[in-house]
């Protein structure tokens, strides 16, 4: 919890790696608008607050990604969280938190 | 839902989307998971603190103050903490400057140990096997691949990095850049500036 919160990054980058990985541009996060960011945040904190592993997130987030591949005229990044809070409404769901 | 009778525009996706993530904010605020200001906290970090821009800040003030150039190289670490940069994995930054007649480029070769306090976070190329095989073996043909064309008597130097040492490029200051402010300095410095596979051109972004 205490661990520096760029630490977090990392970590969070190294447990999405792959398919389910964050969106990027040269290296830095993509955030086209402000929700996006918002919805990362979210997913940290719920975690962090719930104990989920960030397998488990992972899990969430590929199914979610699978079910909605971005539609046409949508970013990566947009469809990417848009992916980001399916999963995080399922995770809370599964555990419980949510109806 | 019901739709209002007016007229109006249709909703883009994002903000149908956006909308959404406000109401998911609000219901986990509503239930006690998750308070706002610790979402902006999160939110803050990762979309100010971590990035090149760190990185660029600190070419910039080196190119225009010597004195900052000089503690600099002297000790890197220290110096970065003085612009507000560090954390765990800057513990030792090492500032390598290119000069006329030396090319300094960067390269874990064992995994994809990089200083992202000041960088962000690595680009995919940078841990690619072949990226970290070749740059030792062959730099300035890899270089050449990344549009570097630099003249044969120009040295080129490797740095390895590991778990304890990080190395940040610090580049030439493009000629023409005379009457720049640190600020328009630093936005012509990027990641790849700093690892090594570019360099400044006075004219981009």
């Amino acid at each position: 919890m205490s661990a520096a919160p760029g630490a977090r990054l990392a970590e969070v980058d190294a447990e999405l790696a792959g398919r389910t990985a964050l969106p990027r541009d040269n290296g830095e996060l993509v955030f086209e608008e402000p929700w996006q960011g918002r919805a990362l945040g979210m997913g940290v904190v719920v975690l962090e607050r719930t104990g989920a592993s960030w397998a488990e997130f992972r899990r969430h987030l590929a199914a979610a990604i699978r079910q909605h591949p971005p539609e046409p005229g949508e970013s990566a990044a947009s469809a990417y969280y848009a992916a980001w809070l399916d999963a995080l409404e399922a995770l809370l769901t599964e555990r419980g938190l949510l109806p | 839902m019901t739709e209002h009778g007016h007229d109006h525009h249709h909703p883009r996706p994002d903000s149908q989307v956006a909308l959404r993530a406000r109401a998911l904010e609000a219901l986990l605020a509503e239930k006690g998971l998750v308070a706002a200001d610790a979402i902006d906290a999160v939110v803050e970090l990762y979309e100010r603190d971590v990035g090149p821009q760190n990185g660029a800040r600190v070419v910039a003030r080196a190119w225009t103050d010597p004195a900052f150039r000089e503690r600099l190289l002297a000790d890197g670490t220290k110096a970065v903490a003085e612009l507000g940069f560090g954390g765990v994995e800057a513990d030792t930054l090492v500032a390598v400057a290119n000069t006329p007649t030396v090319h300094n480029v960067v390269v874990c070769t064992l995994c994809s140990c990089y200083p992202w306090p000041v960088l962000g976070l690595p680009p995919t190329w940078y841990k690619s096997p072949p990226y970290r095989a070749r740059m030792v073996a062959e730099p300035r043909a890899v270089l050449r691949e990344f549009g570097l064309e630099l003249p044969d008597e120009v040295e080129i130097r490797v740095w390895d990095s590991s778990a304890e040492v990080r190395y940040l490029v610090v580049p030439m200051r493009p000629a023409g850049t005379d009457g720049l402010t640190e600020e328009a300095l630093s936005a012509l410095v990027t990641r790849d500036c700093m690892i090594g596979t570019a360099v400044p051109q006075a004219g981009s972004p």
